[in-house]
C-alpha cells in the first residue's frame, strides 16, 4: 500500500509544520489528489488571512464552504465563531444565548481555557464527518495554524477532556481525544523546507507526537527543494548559489532520514507562482515522487 | 553604518515565520557590540546551531549568557521560556512562600498556565521588563514569537489589565462558592442560573479550579498591573523601534501588510522593513538551462514582491532587500559577515 493510499483510507488529515514551509500549498495537493482519487474532500484552513483558495484559484471562504472542483471544497473557520455556534445550539433560548455570547467573562473563558479554540476546530472536523451532514464528507484535511508547537493542536482535546472531566464539554473532549489516537482514522502530514530550522523543527515535533500522543506521522513532505544541478555546469554567481543551496537540501534530507526512517516525498521548486497551475504540478509531482 | 538599523535603545524584530528572524535578530545584535554597546540578545527558542553559534545553553533561560565582549562593547544572550518565567515571576512575587506553594499546586496552573493564550507573549514581556529595568544594557534587541499572529505580544500587557480589571476576576474572587448565603437573593438567583449552566456544560471541578487559581494568584494581580502598564509604555516609548523581517515574492506581501497595518494601528514607531532571503539574478540565461531559468524566475518574482511593497509605502520608508545566502550564517564569524553586509546595504 502506497503512502497516499494509506492518507486516502483516513477520514481527518492534520497538515502541519513551522510557519512558511508551504502548508497551505501541501493541503491544497493533497486535497487535489485525493479528491482526484474519487473522494469527497473537505479542506479546513484556520488562519484568519485566507490564502487557501488563492492555491486553488477560488473564492475566499468568509466562513462558508466553497467548492473547489470535483470532490473537493474549502472552509476557512474562526474558532470563536464555532464556539459560539455551539452556545447557540446548547441554549435554545436566542436572548439567553446572546447574552452569553455577548458576556466579556464568555470572552475571557474562551480565550483562557486550555484547548478550547483547538477543541472546537477539530470538533467541527468531527461534526462534518460523523453529524450526517449532506452532502457527505469522506475526508477532512486541516491545515493547521502554525502557532506554537503544532503538538498543542492536537494535544488539546486530551488536555481539555481531563481539565473538565466531568462536564458535557469534558465528555465531548475525551470523544474527540479517541478519535484523535485511532490511527486507522486519524492521520498526520508534516510540511517542512530542508533547510536547518525547519528540519530542527520537524525532528522535534516527530518526538512530542510520539511522546506524547503516540502518533507517527504518514508523511513528511520537503517542500521547495533546489534541483539537482546537472553535472559539468559551469561556475558563475547563480550556480555557485543553486550549488549551496542543493548541498544544504541534501545535507538537511541527509539529517533528517538518519533518524526518520517513514515516508519522506520531496517536491520540488517550480517557477510558478502560487495558484492552481503550482497545485496541479505538484500534485501530479507528488503521485510520481511516490515509491 | 548601522545608523538606520541599531537606531533606538529596544529594538524588537518581527514578522512572520520562516522569514529569518532570528538570524537577523543575532547578526544586529552582535554588531552593535562590535560598535562598543552594552548589548542584549533576547530570543525564543531557537535553532541548535543558533545556540551553538552563540554558545548558549539552556542555563540561558534563567539569566543572560555572555556571548562575546569587545572593548566597552558586550553581547549577551536570554532565551524566553513562558513556563519558566512563570514560576519565577510567582516565586518572586508572591508574598509569602506559602503562597507560591498555593500556585503551583495548583490543577489549573500545573496543567494549563504555559498553554494559556497570550501567556508566552505576556512573559516575554515580563522578562523584557525586567532586563531593561536592570541597566545593565544599551540595547535590547528582541526576537519575537516564532508565531504567525506574533502581534498578539503588542496587546499582551493590556490583555493582562483587561483579565486584572474585569468582571469574570472579580466575580471568581466574590465567595459564591462557600458563603454565597451572604449575598443578597436576587444575586444569588442571577448566579445560580448561569453557574447551573456552566456546571453542566464545563463541569464543575474544572471550575473550582480555575476559581482557585485566579484566588491564589490574586496577591500578584496589581504588580502585574502595574508592570503590565510600564510594558506598554516601553513598547510604544519613542527610544523603541520595531523592525519588520518580510520574506521574498509577492505572495509574502500580505503577511507584511498584516504587519504593518497592526503596527500602524497600535501607534508603535516602525523603522526600515527588511526584505530578507531575495534571490540575486544569475545574469543572462541559456534557452535550454533548466536551474538558471528557475533562478532567473526567483529573482524576478523576488523583485516583483519588492516592488509591489515600494508600491504599497510610496516613499514612507526605507525598504531594504537583503539577498539570500548561499550557506546561512552558523557562527560568531559568519554572523559577523552578514552584519557586515547589512551595513553596508544600509547606507547606499
Amino acid at each position: 500500500m502506497s503512502v497516499l493510499d494509506r492518507i486516502a483510507e483516513r477520514q481527518l488529515v492534520v497538515v502541519t509544520g513551522k510557519g512558511g514551509v508551504g502548508k497551505t500549498t501541501l493541503t491544497a495537493v493533497l486535497g487535489r489528489l485525493l479528491a482526484d482519487r474519487g473522494k469527497r474532500v473537505l479542506l479546513l484552513e484556520v488562519d484568519p488571512r485566507e490564502s487557501l483558495h488563492q492555491a486553488l484559484g477560488t473564492e475566499p471562504s468568509g466562513g462558508g464552504i466553497v467548492q473547489a472542483g470535483p470532490g473537493l471544497s474549502i472552509q476557512n473557520l474562526q474558532p470563536d465563531a464555532v464556539i459560539e455556534g455551539l452556545v447557540r445550539e446548547k441554549v435554545p433560548i436566542p436572548y439567553l444565548a446572546r447574552k452569553i455570547t455577548e458576556s466579556v467573562a464568555f470572552h475571557q473563558f474562551v480565550e483562557g481555557a486550555p484547548g478550547l479554540k483547538e477543541t472546537a476546530l477539530l470538533g467541527h472536523a468531527y461534526r462534518v464527518l460523523h453529524g450526517g451532514h449532506r452532502p457527505r464528507t469522506d475526508l477532512v484535511i486541516v491545515d493547521a495554524p502554525a502557532t506554537g508547537h503544532s503538538a498543542t493542536m492536537l494535544a488539546a482535546p486530551g488536555l481539555l477532556a481531563q481539565a473538565a472531566e466531568g462536564g458535557q464539554l469534558g465528555a465531548m473532549a475525551s470523544d474527540l481525544a479517541a478519535f484523535l489516537a485511532d490511527a486507522s482514522r486519524c492521520g498526520v502530514v508534516l510540511a517542512t523546507l530542508a533547510e536547518e530550522m525547519p528540519i530542527q523543527e520537524t525532528l522535534e515535533l516527530i518526538a512530542l507526537l510520539r511522546a506524547k500522543l503516540g502518533i507517527r506521522p504518514d508523511l513528511i513532505v520537503a517542500n521547495g527543494m533546489y534541483p539537482p544541478l546537472p553535472p559539468g555546469a559551469a561556475q558563475d554567481p547563480g550556480r555557485s548559489l543553486w550549488r549551496a543551496r542543493r548541498r544544504l537540501n541534501e545535507a538537511e534530507l541527509a539529517r533528517l532520514s538518519a533518524s526518520w526512517d517513514g515516508s519522506l516525498l520531496e517536491l520540488p521548486l517550480l517557477p510558478l507562482d502560487r495558484g492552481p497551475a503550482l497545485v496541479n504540478a505538484l500534485a501530479s509531482l507528488l503521485k510520481r515522487a511516490e515509491p | 553604518m548601522s545608523g538606520a538599523l541599531l537606531t533606538g535603545r529596544l529594538i524588537v524584530v518581527v514578522g512572520a515565520g520562516g522569514v529569518g528572524k532570528t538570524t537577523l535578530a543575532a547578526a544586529l545584535a552582535l554588531g552593535s557590540a562590535k560598535e562598543g554597546r552594552r548589548t542584549l540578545v533576547m530570543t525564543f527558542d531557537p535553532s541548535l546551531r543558533l545556540k551553538d553559534a552563540l554558545g548558549v545553553a539552556e542555563a540561558a533561560k534563567d539569566e543572560p549568557i555572555r556571548v562575546m565582549e569587545d572593548g566597552p562593547g558586550f553581547l549577551d544572550a536570554a532565551l524566553l521560556d513562558a513556563k519558566h518565567t512563570f514560576d519565577r515571576l510567582i516565586r518572586t512575587y508572591a508574598p509569602d512562600p506559602a503562597a507560591a506553594k498555593r500556585i503551583f499546586s495548583n490543577r489549573f496552573y500545573r496543567d494549563m498556565a504555559g498553554n494559556l493564550s497570550g501567556i508566552l507573549e505576556y512573559m516575554a514581556m515580563e522578562r523584557l521588563f525586567e532586563m531593561q529595568a536592570s541597566g545593565r544594557y544599551d540595547c535590547i534587541i528582541l526576537d519575537t514569537p516564532p508565531t504567525r499572529q506574533a502581534m498578539d505580544f503588542l496587546q499582551a500587557p493590556d490583555r493582562m489589565m483587561n483579565l486584572v480589571d474585569s468582571k469574570a476576576i472579580r466575580f471568581a474572587m466574590d465567595p459564591w462558592w462557600d458563603d454565597a448565603g451572604r449575598k443578597n437573593l436576587a444575586f444569588r438567583i442571577a448566579v445560580k442560573g448561569a453557574m447551573e449552566l456552566s456546571d453542566r456544560i464545563i463541569g464543575r471541578r474544572f471550575l473550582l479550579d480555575v476559581v482557585e487559581f485566579i484566588r491564589a494568584f490574586a496577591p500578584l494581580f496589581d504588580g502585574f498591573r502595574s508592570r503590565a502598564e510600564e510594558v506598554r509604555n516601553l513598547l510604544q516609548a519613542d527610544e523603541t523601534r520595531f523592525l519588520l523581517v518580510a520574506g521574498p515574492g509577492p505572495d509574502r506581501v500580505p503577511d507584511a501588510m498584516f504587519f504593518l497595518r497592526k503596527l500602524k494601528e497600535t501607534g508603535h514607531h516602525l523603522g526600515p522593513i527588511l526584505v530578507n532571503q531575495v534571490h540575486p539574478d544569475p545574469g543572462p540565461v541559456a534557452k535550454n538551462d533548466e536551474g538558471l531559468t528557475l533562478l532567473r524566475f526567483l529573482a524576478g518574482r523576488d523583485q516583483r514582491g519588492l516592488a509591489l511593497l515600494r508600491s504599497l509605502f510610496p516613499g514612507e520608508r526605507k525598504i531594504i532587500p537583503i539577498a539570500l545566502e548561499p550557506v546561512p550564517p552558523a557562527d560568531l564569524r559568519t554572523l559577523a559577515l552578514l552584519f557586515d553586509k547589512l551595513s553596508t546595504t544600509t547606507s547606499i
